[in-house]
């Protein structure tokens, strides 16, 4: 390791565009979150009123409640999904993994603007695809407009959110996995073992760092998405899929709120950190 | 194994196969596929495959400029932050310097970043720059956006550069820059590599910076005109179909094309 003083030159390019770009704003949002704004120009500093107005503000608690969930489906059905075909694919042949692997991802490659258009049309309620198969197997009666009724918009998107994410899940388990001693998947062959018996005690154990990184990593994108949403259904129907960063996009360019957008933006950014400690914390202990 | 537990196994790499590629496969259909035809007729390939909604959205959408458009500002950002994060990677791996542990637990939390939570702030700074409705508006914010996980992805590689290397170069006497440039970067040069591509996938799959700072149409890149497409010619089918296969056919040539380089940096970061 060299001690030397030149480090800061190394890392000046990167640091001034990032605290230029990132770190600065991230400041002026705590600032003009204490403030009154009205057209844009700054006036009575009004300490936490602003924060007093989260608490009646419906929609701020329902899109909080829509994140919430979007974590909770994302760590049960991506992460798990990913999991599970990581540890089958990792006992096939070479060419096996590197054609599945690669065809899990292709969704991951897709722009989520792309993606959402695209599956807007599987959800039509008219010429949609899924509507289509449904009636082809006799499940006609299940049909209905997925992303304009208020009880499957969310869980309709979150589909597609997780069609994006699989592939990732499956890349970095199998990395993961392929990291393990062989010699304790023979062992556990050798005394019997089934295959389910060997993923659960000695895969999914083993793979505990991979899932904290997966669950930090799906956690943060439920909690900061926003392509997705605004693409397809803008937060809509009502308020059915609006969410943390829909309703700060809306408070800042549409309603020109500017304190208010400020202080959703600290409390969107407050969580997000929360999370990340939480996560490494954990990751720390053995 | 038994032969029943192989043919769920089976059954389930096939169904998610199928989950990741139906809606590819359907966006290529309704491509290649003529107004008339789209909703008709089984899901296979027609052939001759008809280039009719292509050379309409490329010429008369202008979907030409706004492929340009995405490749200017992802070839931007991917030069900037190629130019940069593996400089500050190796200082960070390889260099002893007070405050080393703040400054990149600085770096750490901005991996957790939400864009649209800065949005609001730097709208107004770009604003007073004169950055609005210019490249250079989205392609500095989106490059400092992408920094932290660079830095840290670069640091990571960094690390797996031998320390004899570079001391035998110190005793040599020459500069650190020179060797950053002439011992490094050959050995780190598959890590650059990574780098390069996950950038320019981000950079490419980047919406609401261009959506917010973009007002002149010949500026804009391919997510938002594939985006106000969907608005602009409502039931034209066919031509958003090639729109968003125009968007997305680069990224997924690329990943195919450089799916070892890929791989290695999206499990850079992860699996130590």
């Amino acid at each position: 390791m060299l001690t030397t003083r030149s480090a800061y030159l190394f890392l000046a390019p990167s640091l001034a565009l990032y605290l230029l770009f990132v770190g600065l704003p991230i400041l002026q949002v705590f600032g003009f979150s204490f403030f009154d704004w009205d057209n844009g120009i700054a006036g009575d500093f009004i300490g936490l009123a602003n924060y007093g107005r989260l608490l009646g503000d419906g929609v701020f608690w329902t899109a909080l409640w829509h994140n919430a969930i979007w974590v909770v489906l994302t760590l049960a059905f991506p992460l798990l999904a990913g999991l599970v075909i990581a540890a089958i694919l990792a006992e096939r042949n070479a060419n096996v993994v590197r054609w599945l692997g690669a065809i899990y991802f292709i969704p991951r490659t897709i722009p989520l603007v792309v993606a959402g258009i695209i599956w807007g049309w599987i959800y039509n309620p008219i010429f949609g695809l899924l509507n289509f198969g449904l009636e082809a197997v006799g499940l006609g009666g299940l049909a209905g407009a997925w992303l304009a009724q208020d009880n499957t918009a969310l869980l309709s998107l979150n589909v597609v959110g997780a069609w994006t994410f699989f592939g990732f899940c499956v890349i970095i388990y199998l990395a993961a996995i392929q990291s393990i001693d062989p010699a304790l998947y023979e062992a556990a062959s050798i005394d019997g073992a089934s295959w389910w018996r060997k993923f659960r005690d000695l895969t999914v154990p083993l793979l505990r760092g991979s899932t904290l990184f997966l669950g930090l990593y799906a956690a943060i994108e439920a909690m900061r998405f926003f392509d997705l949403v605004w693409v397809t259904t803008q937060g809509g129907p009502g308020y059915a899929t609006e969410v943390l960063t829909t309703h700060i996009y809306k408070t800042f360019f549409l309603v020109g709120d500017f304190g208010y957008a400020a202080t959703l933006s600290v409390v969107l950014l407050i969580i997000v950190l929360s999370i990340s400690a939480g996560a490494f914390a954990l990751l720390r202990k053995p | 194994m038994t032969k029943s537990t192989r043919l769920v196994q089976n059954l389930i790499l096939l169904v998610f196969a199928l989950y990741a590629l139906v809606p590819v496969y359907l966006v290529f259909l309704a491509a290649i596929r003529s107004e008339a035809d789209l909703f008709s007729g089984p899901l296979t390939l027609s052939w001759p495959i008809n280039f009719a909604n292509f050379a309409r959205i490329w010429s008369e959408a202008g979907f030409a400029t706004y492929f340009m458009n995405s490749v200017i500002t992802a070839v931007s950002v991917t030069v900037l932050v190629v130019l940069t994060a593996p400089l500050a990677g190796f200082a960070f791996a390889k260099m002893n310097f007070r405050g080393r542990e703040v400054l990149f637990g600085l770096f750490l939390a901005g991996l957790v970043v939400p864009a649209p939570s800065v949005i609001v702030a730097l709208y107004g700074n770009l604003q007073a720059l004169g950055l609005i409705d210019n490249r250079i508006g989205v392609i500095l914010p989106q490059a400092a956006l992408l920094m932290p996980f660079s830095v840290f992805m670069m640091r990571t590689v960094m690390q797996d550069v031998p320390d004899e290397l570079i001391e035998a170069a110190v005793m040599d006497g020459a500069s650190l820059f020179k060797i950053f440039l002439t011992i490094v970067v050959p050995v780190v040069k598959p890590g650059l590599m990574s780098l390069g591509l996950i950038t320019f996938l981000f950079a490419w799959q980047e919406y609401l910076l261009p959506l917010v700072v973009f007002q002149t149409e010949s500026l804009k890149p391919l997510t938002v005109g594939a985006a106000s497409l969907q608005g602009r010619y409502g039931v034209d089918y066919g031509g958003i179909a090639a729109a968003g296969l125009i968007a997305f056919a680069p990224l997924v040539v690329l990943f195919l094309a450089m799916q070892r380089s890929f791989v290695r940096g999206l499990t850079a970061g992860a699996v130590k």
